[in-house]
C-alpha cells in the first residue's frame, strides 16, 4: 500500500514556518542541510532505560480499518505492528527471526513444516492453536484480501499436529517465509474475528491478536489508544511504555504538533516535514533504511523502445540535484529501483553490486561532461523520436522536481520532453490500467516492497508482469528471476538476484533515481524504537522509553 | 404559523432527492477509479483482484442501478458502509458531527458578538469609528480562511504557545481551548457582512417616523436605541445571522483541515478524494438538510420578531 505524499503542502507550510516560527539554535540532526550523499542511516536508536506512562504518536491519516486483510495502510500497520504478531518477525536490522512459529523446516522444496510456539495466548486469554494458524493463513489467501498475492504458489495449508502446520506449494517459493514476517503471517483468534463478522477492525471492537500491546480504544475521527498487555506471553523483556495514543496529521499540522511537544514522535514518509523538524529545537530526527526508491518507468508507447535512448537519458540525469531539491537532501542518489531496506540477507554482496552499478556511468550520481557526450552520441546513433517524450507528473513537489530534471537532462542531449500533469486519482490508475498510460512515455514512480528481499521487486521485470509497462521480455532474465524465487538458500539466491539486477540495469528497464530513507522524529527525552521501515511490522513501541 | 409546514417538508424532500442524484452522478463522473483505491497496494493491482473488488462494492453496475440501490437502502435508514473506513456511515458521521456543530456554534457566538457589536458601534458613532469598522471588517472578510488559519496557528499556537495546534481536546474546557482559533478563523469571513447589515438596518430604523415621534415625546437616546431602533432592526440582523450560520455548516471544510479537526468537513474531503460514495452522499445531504432547516427556522422566527412580516412574506 502506498501512502499519498503531500509534500507540496508540507513544503509550503515548512517555508511559512521557517519564516514564522524558527527560534533558537538547531539541535536537530541537521538532515535538512546535509549533503545527500552523506546522509547517515541508522536502523536503531539508543536503548531506552526509563518507563513512560503515556506517549503521543502521530500517523499520517486515520486508518480506514484495523483489519489489515481488508485494508493495509501505512498508518494501520504502524499501529498494529505493536498489537499483532506474525509467525516470523522482521528485526530492526532487517533480518528475519522466528516469532509465533518456533521452527520452520523445508522437508522438501515444496513442503514447509511450521512448528508453533507453545504458551502463546491471544488478548482474551485464549491459547493460540494450530487451527487458528491454519484459519488465519487461509483468510490471508482469499483472493479479495490484500495479501492474497503472497499465496499464489501455495497449494494447501493443513494442520498436521497439535502444534504443527504444514504448507505445501505448487512450486518452490523462497519468498513465502519472508512474507510470513509481514501482514501475510499475522495470526488472529478465529473465534473473535468470526464473532465480530463485518465489524472486525472497525471502531469499538477488540483486536484478535497476540502482541505486547492490546487495542484499548478507537475513538472514530480522533484517536486510537493501545496499552501494554500485562499478560503478554513473552515476559522476557516487558515494554517500557504503558500507553500509546495515536492521532493523525500531515504537513504543517504535523510539524506544529511535533515541534510544540503536542506529539512525542512520528514515522514520516514525506521528506518536507522531516527536513523542517530535523532543524527544530527539542526534536531529533533519525534516518533508517527503507525499500522505497524513486525511478522512471518507461511505457510501451514506442518513444523509448530503443535501449540506447533510455541509457542516454539515465546518463544525463542529475540524481544529486534531484535528491537536494526534490527531497530537501533527505534522499540518496541510487542505482537500483529498491532501497537498501530490501537487503535482508547477504548485505555485503548487495552493497557491492550497488556500488558497481553507481560506478558504471549510466547510473552515476551526477553526470560528468564525458557522460553527456556519450549520451549525445547514443541519441544520435539511435535517432531521437519524432514526437516530444511525454513525462507524467502528479503535481507533487518531488514529482515536479523529477520531471523538470528529466526535461533538463533531455535538453542537454538533444531530446525533447514535455511534462503533462495529471490529478493524483488519475495517476493512481496508471498502476491498474494500461489504457490509462496511453499518451505517456515515461512515468515517475515511488516504489517500495514489503519484504526484505530484492526478488520481491525484480519479478516486475518479467515478461507479462502487470508492472512491466515497457513490455521488456528477456527469457534469460525471466529464468533467472524464476530460479531466484525458487532458491531457498540465501547465498545462492543473492547471486541470482544480483545477476538479474545487472541484466535489468543493462537494459535500463527502469531508470532508478534516488532512494528515500524512512524518517523517525522523536521528542528529545525519548529513545529506543527502530528507525528503519520495520516500524510497519515490528513492535517498535515496546522498545520506546525515556533516556532515563 | 405552521400552515406552510407540509409544503416545506415536501419541498425539502424534493430538494434532497434532486441533490442526492446530482451528487451521486458527480462523484461517479469524477476522474479516478474507486476500485483502484479500494484494491490496496500497487503490487497487487491484478485485473482479477480489481474485478473482485468491483463486484464486492457493486462498482460494475450502471450508475442508475447503483443509485437505485443506495436510494432504496437509505430510505430504509441504512446508509451503508463507508468504502474507505469499513465502518457504518451513520457511526462515522455520529462520531464527527459534534465537533463540527460545536465549531459552528462557537463561530456563531464570535460573529454575532463581534459583528453585531461593531455594526451597532458604526451606526451610533458616525465618522472615523464608522470608517474604521467598515474598513476593518472588509479587510478581515477578504482574508481566505486557510491563510487566516495558518497565520493564527503560527502566531498563537507555535510562537506564543497559548493555544493547541491540532486536535479537538477533551472535556468542555479542553474543547473550548482547542476550538477557539478555528472558530475565530471561521467567523472572520462573516464579520463584514453581519456588521454591514446591522449598520444598515440600524440606520434605516433611525430614519423612521416613530423614532422622530419618540424623540419628540422626550425619550432619552438610550431608550430610543434599545426600544425602537434595535428592535426594528432585529429582523434583518437575525435573518442574516441565520443565513450565515447555515452557510457555515457546509463551510467548515477548510478550517477543519487546517487545524487537524476531525469533523464532517474533513470527512467529506477524504471521502471525495477516495470516491467514497456512501459517505459523500450522506455528508452532503446532511449539509443540505442543515441549511434548509436553519433557513426555515429563520423564516418561522422572523414574524415573531417583526410583526410587519407574515409567513406568506406579504407586508401586513
Amino acid at each position: 500500500m502506498r501512502t499519498k505524499l503531500c509534500t507540496a503542502a508540507a513544503g509550503l507550510a515548512g517555508a511559512l514556518l521557517f519564516t514564522a516560527g524558527c527560534s533558537g539554535a538547531s539541535t536537530g540532526t541537521g538532515g535538512a542541510t546535509a549533503d545527500a550523499a552523506e546522509l547517515k542511516l541508522t536502523n536503531t536508536t539508543a536503548k531506552a532505560s526509563g518507563e513512560a506512562a503515556s506517549v503521543n504518536w502521530l500517523v499520517e491519516q486515520e486508518p480506514g480499518s484495523l483489519d489489515l486483510d481488508r485494508q493495509g495502510t501505512t498508518s494501520g500497520r504502524t499501529v498494529l505492528a505493536n498489537v499483532c504478531e506474525r509467525l516470523f518477525q522482521l528485526q530492526p536490522d532487517l533480518t528475519t527471526q522466528p516469532q509465533l512459529a518456533s521452527k520452520a523446516e523445508y522437508t522438501d522444496d515444496r513442503t514447509l513444516v511450521l512448528t508453533l510456539r507453545d504458551g502463546v495466548t491471544f488478548h482474551d486469554g485464549s491459547p493460540m492453536t494450530a487451527d487458528d494458524v491454519v484459519w488465519s493463513l487461509q483468510r490471508h489467501a482469499q483472493p479479495e484480501m490484500s495479501e492474497s498475492d503472497e499465496y499464489e504458489d501455495v497449494d494447501e495449508i493443513t494442520k498436521t499436529g497439535a502444534s504443527e502446520v504444514t504448507v505445501t506449494f505448487k512450486e518452490p517459493s523462497a519468498l513465502f517465509m519472508k512474507a510470513l514476517a509481514g501482514d501475510a503471517g499475522i495470526i488472529m483468534d478465529r473465534e473473535t474475528v468470526e464473532k465480530q463478522g463485518d465489524d472486525y477492525g472497525t471502531p469499538g471492537q477488540p483486536d484478535a491478536c497476540t502482541g505486547p500491546y492490546r487495542l484499548k480504544s478507537w475513538d472514530s475521527g480522533s484517536s486510537i489508544a493501545i496499552e501494554r498487555y500485562e499478560d503478554y506471553w513473552d515476559d522476557s523483556s516487558p515494554a517500557l511504555t504503558k500507553n500509546v495514543l495515536f492521532r493523525w496529521a500531515t504537513g504543517s499540522a504535523l510539524v506544529n504538533a511535533v515541534s510544540t511537544g503536542a506529539a512525542d514522535g512520528s514515522y514520516l514518509t514525506a521528506t518536507g516535514p522531516a527536513a523542517v523538524l530535523a532543524e527544530k529545537k527539542g526534536v531529533r530526527a533519525y534516518y533508517g533504511q527503507s525499500t522505497t526508491a524513486w525511478s522512471l518507468s518507461p511505457t510501451d508507447s514506442g518513444a523509448l523502445k530503443d535501449t540506447r535512448l533510455r541509457k542516454a537519458l539515465s546518463l544525463a540525469l542529475d540524481r544529486e540535484g534531484i535528491a537536494k531539491s526534490g527531497f530537501s537532501g533527505l534522499a540518496q542518489p541510487w542505482a537500483t529501483p529498491v532501497g537498501p531496506g530490501a537487503w535482508g540477507y547477504e548485505k555485503a554482496a548487495f552493497q557491492k553490486a550497488q556500488t558497481d552499478l553507481e560506478k558504471s556511468t549510466a547510473y552515476a550520481a551526477s553526470p560528468s561532461s564525458d557522460d553527456i557526450d556519450e549520451a549525445k552520441r547514443l541519441v544520435e546513433e539511435a535517432g531521437a523520436p519524432a514526437q516530444p517524450i511525454v513525462v507524467a507528473s502528479d503535481g507533487g513537489e518531488s514529482q515536479t522536481v523529477i520531471t523538470n530534471a528529466v526535461r533538463g537532462a533531455a535538453q542537454k542531449i538533444g531530446l525533447e520532453v514535455t511534462v503533462k500533469t495529471v490529478p493524483p486519482s488519475q495517476y493512481d490508475e496508471f498502476f491498474a490500467d494500461p489504457k490509462a498510460r496511453e499518451g505517456f512515455d515515461l512515468i515517475a514512480v515511488d516504489w517500495y516492497i514489503s519484504k526484505a528481499d530484492p526478488v520481491g521487486f525484480y519479478d516486475n521485470g518479467m515478461s507479462g508482469s502487470a508492472n512491466n509497462w515497457l513490455g521488456y521480455a528477456d527469457s534469460g532474465y525471466d529464468a533467472l528471476v524464476k530460479k531466484a524465487q525458487q532458491t531457498i538458500d540465501d547465498k545462492e539466491r543473492a547471486k541470482l538476484v544480483i545477476e538479474a539486477q545487472s541484466k535489468f540495469a543493462d537494459a535500463a528497464v527502469w531508470i532508478p533515481l534516488v532512494q528515500v530513507p524512512s524518517v523517525l522524529v522523536l521528542g528529545e527525552k525519548y529513545t529506543g524504537p527502530p528507525a528503519s521501515m520495520v516500524s510497519l511490522y515490528y513492535p517498535w513501541a515496546a522498545d520506546l522509553g525515556t533516556k532515563g | 404559523m405552521l400552515r406552510g409546514l407540509p409544503r416545506r417538508i415536501a419541498g425539502l424532500l424534493a430538494t434532497l432527492l434532486a441533490a442526492s442524484f446530482v451528487i451521486f452522478s458527480a462523484v461517479y463522473a469524477a476522474p479516478g477509479d474507486p476500485a483502484v483505491l479500494l484494491a490496496g497496494s500497487r503490487q497487487e493491482l491484478t485485473p482479477e483482484k480489481l474485478a473482485a473488488v468491483r463486484a464486492e462494492y457493486h462498482l460494475d453496475e450502471p450508475l442508475v442501478v447503483q443509485y437505485g440501490r443506495w436510494l432504496w437502502e437509505s430510505a430504509q435508514g441504512d446508509l451503508g458502509r463507508s468504502f474507505q473506513y469499513r465502518d457504518q456511515v451513520a457511526d462515522l458521521i455520529g462520531a464527527r458531527l459534534p465537533t463540527t456543530l460545536e465549531l459552528v456554534a462557537y463561530a456563531t457566538v464570535f460573529f454575532v458578538v463581534l459583528g453585531v457589536g461593531s455594526g451597532v458601534l458604526a451606526a451610533l458613532r458616525r465618522g472615523w469609528v464608522d470608517s474604521a469598522v467598515v474598513g476593518g471588517t472588509t479587510l478581515a472578510a477578504s482574508i481566505p480562511s486557510f491563510v487566516a488559519a495558518i497565520a493564527l496557528v503560527s502566531l498563537f499556537g507555535v510562537q506564543l504557545g497559548w493555544f493547541p495546534v491540532t486536535g479537538q481536546g477533551e472535556g468542555f474546557a479542553g474543547r473550548l481551548h482547542h476550538l477557539t482559533l478555528p472558530a475565530f478563523a471561521l467567523a472572520l469571513g462573516a464579520l463584514a457582512v453581519i456588521s454591514r447589515v446591522t449598520r444598515q438596518a440600524m440606520a434605516e430604523a433611525y430614519a423612521s417616523d416613530h423614532v422622530e415621534a419618540a424623540r419628540a415625546a422626550g425619550l432619552t437616546e438610550r431608550e430610543i436605541v434599545l426600544r425602537h431602533v434595535l428592535r426594528n432592526a432585529l429582523g434583518p440582523i437575525v435573518t442574516m445571522c441565520g443565513l450565515v450560520m447555515a452557510g457555515m455548516l457546509a463551510g467548515t471544510v477548510v478550517v477543519e483541515t487546517a487545524f487537524g479537526l476531525s469533523g464532517v468537513g474533513s470527512l467529506l474531503v477524504s471521502a471525495i478524494t477516495t470516491h467514497d460514495f456512501p459517505v459523500t452522499q450522506a455528508v452532503l445531504l446532511l449539509m443540505v438538510i442543515g441549511y434548509v432547516v436553519v433557513t426555515t427556522l429563520v423564516d418561522l422566527v422572523h414574524p415573531l420578531i417583526d410583526p410587519r412580516v407574515s409567513l406568506g412574506g406579504k407586508a401586513a
